[in-house]
């Protein structure tokens, strides 16, 4: 039937998906903004806060190591991963994608792969750089935290930019509401944590994305035993992933008409 | 309105019956059928709108229909899709690269995505005659948009597809190219695949397609070999008056379409 040198073999998914790995990395490496997003800013703001009073402000090296990392998870979800799929969305990326026979779970998931690695990679930088500005000697049991910390936190801000995408149609629509999202969580996590906007307002920071992040990472960093904040903070993300990427892949659309 | 020229025992490469193509309700695509035989060019025409990207998309897998069948050599669009897609190789009328990859490096994904592992040098060599040869470090923003369009030429044929899906494949290339790209999709049928293309140079379709189908409204209005169309319709009234001299495949699509630009 089909034969003479057309080829009608289904292509082993084992390259394909080695393929697509290897050309999401050479965006986010070429691309230079996820890179700056989640290690460069962190970093910068551990350095800048070894000067002057800022430390006791925020209120130790632990919490401003945990604002690092999470800061990084955070720009790097929400503009990096976010913003990169709105826009292959709308110039036709992602069809051009579809009609290969990769199937479509593989392009998306290639995609956080890349995405989660980057992510694990630069909260050790930063976690590094951080105990070394701050003279903190962590255990290698503590990186390991730090590390299945930053992959919950890295799932938790993929799983809203997806559901941003997914319930968003226009990408300027997208550029607008993600930069608002973003104000919106980290003045929540940092002031309402800090009680100065009321009791209220500290038990939402608490269960807010930013906030329990950096309860997590903060009570990593200064081995503290578990305590009950600690099981909100982790019921709260894992329930930020499992509702938002469920709204962000059921209404996901692949292309912008 | 199929036309009767399948070999018996071989299965059609393409086979669209009665399909429909929905937008919100709106119907776009209404009621289409055609076959495309092994190592055949088959050339859909139509004003802008008519539904020919639609009609595509469709057997690309990119929108479902409202109904009908869709059969890719003999394999069902809605139940195989992978398998489906493995046989096309699709050049879309806008799509787009990703900015930061460079030629070089869209060529190694898509070639894995279909199963086949390039080198540099035989990326090199092969886009060499497409006149990208020099240009392998240069990331796609940076590409002119013809250059653009032809690298999704390229991309397009990397493997031996069955069915080379081509989306107004000549538009913004220069005569260079297209010469190059007609002479590129000839040696292709002559090696058996076939060609569903779309144009909107009429010249080009009566001089290098097998067969044409004229669509118009989502509904496919004619079909057939170029001269087959030109003899059928060439005394039509709207066709002689739109014909200076003998009548060619344009004027018969003027003269079934109308004179009236689309919106
Ligand atoms: N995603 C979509 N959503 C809604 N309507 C659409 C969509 N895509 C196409 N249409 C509409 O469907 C009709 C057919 O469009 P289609 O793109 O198939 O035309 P076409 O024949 O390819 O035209 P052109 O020559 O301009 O490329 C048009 O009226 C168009 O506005
Ligand atoms: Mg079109």
């Amino acid at each position: 039937m089909t034969n003479t040198g057309v080829n009608t073999a289904r292509p082993p998914l084992g390259l394909a998906l080695r393929s697509l790995l290897r050309a999401d990395f050479l965006v986010l490496l070429n691309g230079k903004t996820s890179v700056f997003l989640s290690i460069l800013l962190p970093v910068v703001i551990l350095v800048a806060n070894t000067f002057g009073k800022g430390q006791s402000r925020l209120g130790g090296s632990s919490l401003v190591i945990g604002l690092a990392l999470t800061l990084g998870l955070l720009t790097s979800g929400l503009f990096g991963y976010t913003l990169a799929l709105a826009h292959d969305r709308d110039v036709g990326v992602l069809q051009r994608l579809r009609v290969t026979p990769a199937p479509t779970w593989m392009i998306m998931t290639s995609r956080v792969l890349v995405q989660v690695a980057t992510n694990l990679v630069a909260s050790v930088i930063v976690v590094i750089v951080g105990a070394l500005a701050y003279g903190l000697s962590l255990n290698p049991g503590q990186y390991l935290l730090v590390i299945a910390v930053s992959v919950l936190g890295a799932a938790a801000f993929l799983a809203i930019g997806q559901a941003v995408v997914g319930l968003v149609q226009s990408t300027s629509a997208i550029n607008a509401v993600t930069r608002v999202l973003m104000i919106l969580l980290l003045l929540l996590g940092l002031l309402g944590g800090t009680g100065i906007l009321g009791d209220t307002m500290k038990s939402i920071a608490a269960w807010s994305p930013v906030g329990a992040l950096m309860t997590l990472f903060a009570d990593t960093l200064n081995a503290s035993s578990w305590s009950g904040q600690d099981t909100t903070a982790l019921l709260a993300c894992i329930g930020y992933v499992a509702v938002c990427a469920t709204i962000g892949v059921r209404w996901f659309r692949w292309n912008s008409r | 309105m199929t036309s009767e020229v399948s070999e018996p025992g071989s299965p059609s490469v393409l086979e669209i019956s009665q399909l429909r193509v929905a937008y919100e309700g709106r119907t776009v695509v209404d009621g289409v059928s055609f076959r495309i035989q092994r190592g055949e060019i088959f050339g859909l025409l139509g004003p802008n709108g008519a539904g020919k990207t639609s009609t595509l998309s469709a057997i690309e897998g990119l929108v479902r229909p409202a109904s009908g069948s869709l059969l890719v050599d003999g394999l069902d669009v809605e139940q195989q899709p992978l398998a489906v897609k493995a046989l096309l190789k699709v050049q879309l009328q806008s799509s787009s690269f990703q900015d930061e990859l460079s030629i070089q490096e869209i060529a190694r994904l898509y070639a894995g995505l279909y199963g086949v592992k390039l080198s540099r040098e035989q990326v090199r060599g092969n886009t060499r005659p497409v006149g990208l040869g020099d240009e392998l470090g240069k990331k796609f923003k940076q590409l002119s948009g013809g250059q653009q369009q032809r690298l999704a030429l390229y991309i397009a044929t990397i493997h031996n597809p069955l069915l080379l899906l081509l989306d107004e494949p000549t538009a913004g290339l220069d005569p260079q190219s297209r010469r190059g790209l007609w002479r590129h999709i000839e040696e292709l049928r002559a090696e058996g695949n076939s060609i569903l293309l779309t144009t909107h140079s009429m010249e080009e379709a009566q001089a290098v397609c097998d067969r044409v189908a004229i669509i118009d409204h989502g509904k496919l209005l004619t079909e057939g070999r170029p001269s087959e169309l030109i003899n059928k319709h060439k005394d039509g009234p709207r066709v002689l008056s739109v014909a200076h001299g003998a009548p060619t495949l344009e004027d018969v699509f003027i003269g079934l379409t109308g004179s009236e630009i689309r919106d």
